[in-house]
């Protein structure tokens, strides 16, 4: 009997070592896994991690983004770029100054989907992009990229930078990597990664609308403000979601509102008013 | 403060200015120096040397600044007498006869020096002449950054 409950005491404290390892082991993998931005743009993380969030509660920095999340902790810096151009001038291209847009293109040389962007950019005028916005393409320095390769996608058509200290400079993620540069605030106003001309484009409009918002927004003209709505920006799929949710939230209607769950037609319609009517 | 270094001539430039330094490929029998360019607004990479193709695009506010190296055979030339490039301009100095390319509002400065042992020429676009007082600070800031040191080899491409 004794042996039985020597046996049991054994297996219980073995079983209760493994638990605590496997939780130690959950720790450190949650920890790691916030380290590197994953549950970014997690609505139910209440936001502390979110562009889409937070970061319309305080406009000082609020950033347009697109693609994959990325992790909170960036900077919105917006330094001058220094480098090369593929033809090897040595070239500084300010992003800095009243009235400038830059839209940043992190592209390579290699990657499959930064040639749909290397083609879009031989005629810049069908991206639909602002005339306002200059587009510049960035790639890794010469020592990293093979100057005739970016040369040949570059074809001369677009100003191109070489600089692999633009790249740390921006936290390139990867490419192809966007950052909307606006000259007057000295900082990026939008950035994602995306592949396709299009998302780039809705990212420049999305960013505009937002920087045309804060502006009125400062110019204390909210009262008479119009925001553009997700269908006039041209978003769709996660992006129009987050962007409807960021417009309920400038309206004050939060998680959990009242409003968003009406429980018959009168409550949405008002008083007196049947679907009929509409 | 950005820094531009290439081919013996390095700029300390001001902010809202951006710039390029470069040799075009000589072409058969010819010898091709060092540009250095420099504008207060996006300098489009198809600007001839002179800054054709770049001053169309100036506004009233900007200021394009050009230094074109000569040859060698140029230096003890009387054209290039001066010791050194100029780094304080003045309204004075600026023409709107003074131009490559001449632009309504527009006006122009050149000068030619010899530094370092490396004969040049400074031409520099103002975009408004009414404006010159105002943009003429920005103008000197970029000049007074500028360093020209003798290159390790004299050989032209």
């Amino acid at each position: 009997m004794l042996a039985l409950l020597i046996a049991v005491i054994c297996v219980v404290a073995l079983l209760a070592v493994l638990v605590v390892g496997l939780l130690r082991s959950h720790a450190d993998i949650l920890r790691a896994l916030h380290e590197l931005g994953a549950g970014v743009g997690d609505p139910a993380t209440n936001g502390k991690t979110s562009n889409e969030f937070t970061e319309t509660l305080n406009p000082f920095r609020q950033m347009a983004n697109f693609g994959p999340p990325l992790p909170a902790e960036r900077s919105d810096s917006a330094p001058d770029l220094v480098g090369v151009t593929p033809e090897g001038a040595a070239i500084a291209v300010s992003v800095n100054g009243a009235g400038r847009l830059t839209l940043l293109a992190f592209l390579s040389s290699g990657c499959t989907s930064c040639v749909r962007i290397w083609e879009a950019f031989a005629d810049p005028a069908a991206l639909e992009l602002p005339r306002e916005v200059r587009v510049v393409a960035v790639t890794k320095g010469p020592e990293r990229e093979s100057s005739a390769e970016v040369a040949a996608h570059a074809r001369g058509r677009i100003t191109t930078v070489m600089s692999s200290e633009a790249w740390s400079d921006y936290e390139v993620p990867g490419s192809p990597f966007f950052a909307l540069v606006d000259g007057d605030s000295r900082r990026r106003i939008g950035e994602g990664v995306g592949g396709y001309p299009r998302q780039v484009a809705d990212l420049v409009r999305r960013a505009l609308a937002d920087r045309e918002m804060l502006a009125r927004q400062a110019a204390g003209s909210f009262a008479t403000m119009r925001t553009p709505a997700s269908s006039e920006v041209g978003l769709n799929g996660p992006a129009r979601e987050a962007d409807n949710d960021r417009q309920l939230i400038d309206a004050g209607v939060l998680p959990g509102d009242e409003s968003l769950y009406p429980t018959d037609l009168q409550h949405v319609f008002g008083p007196g008013r049947s679907d009929s009517e509409t | 403060m950005t820094t531009l270094q290439a081919l013996g001539i390095e700029a300390q430039l001001p902010p809202g200015f951006e710039g390029r330094i470069y040799r075009r490929p000589p072409a058969p029998g010819e010898r091709t120096y060092s540009v250095a360019q420099f504008a207060s607004f996006p300098l489009p990479g198809t600007a001839a040397d002179f800054g054709n193709g770049a001053v169309e695009l100036m506004g009233a506010s900007d200021v394009f600044a050009v230094l074109f190296e000569y040859g060698p055979e140029s230096v003890g030339r009387r054209l290039f007498a001066a010791s050194t490039m100029p780094r304080q301009l003045a309204a004075s100095h600026f023409l709107p006869t003074v131009l490559r390319r001449a632009l309504p509002g527009h006006s122009g400065t050149q000068w030619f020096f010899t530094e370092a042992g490396r004969p040049f020429t400074l031409y520099a676009v103002a975009g408004s002449h009414a404006s010159l007082p105002s943009m003429l600070p920005r103008l000197n800031k970029l000049l007074a950054g500028i360093r020209i040191t003798q290159l390790p080899s004299r050989a032209p491409a």
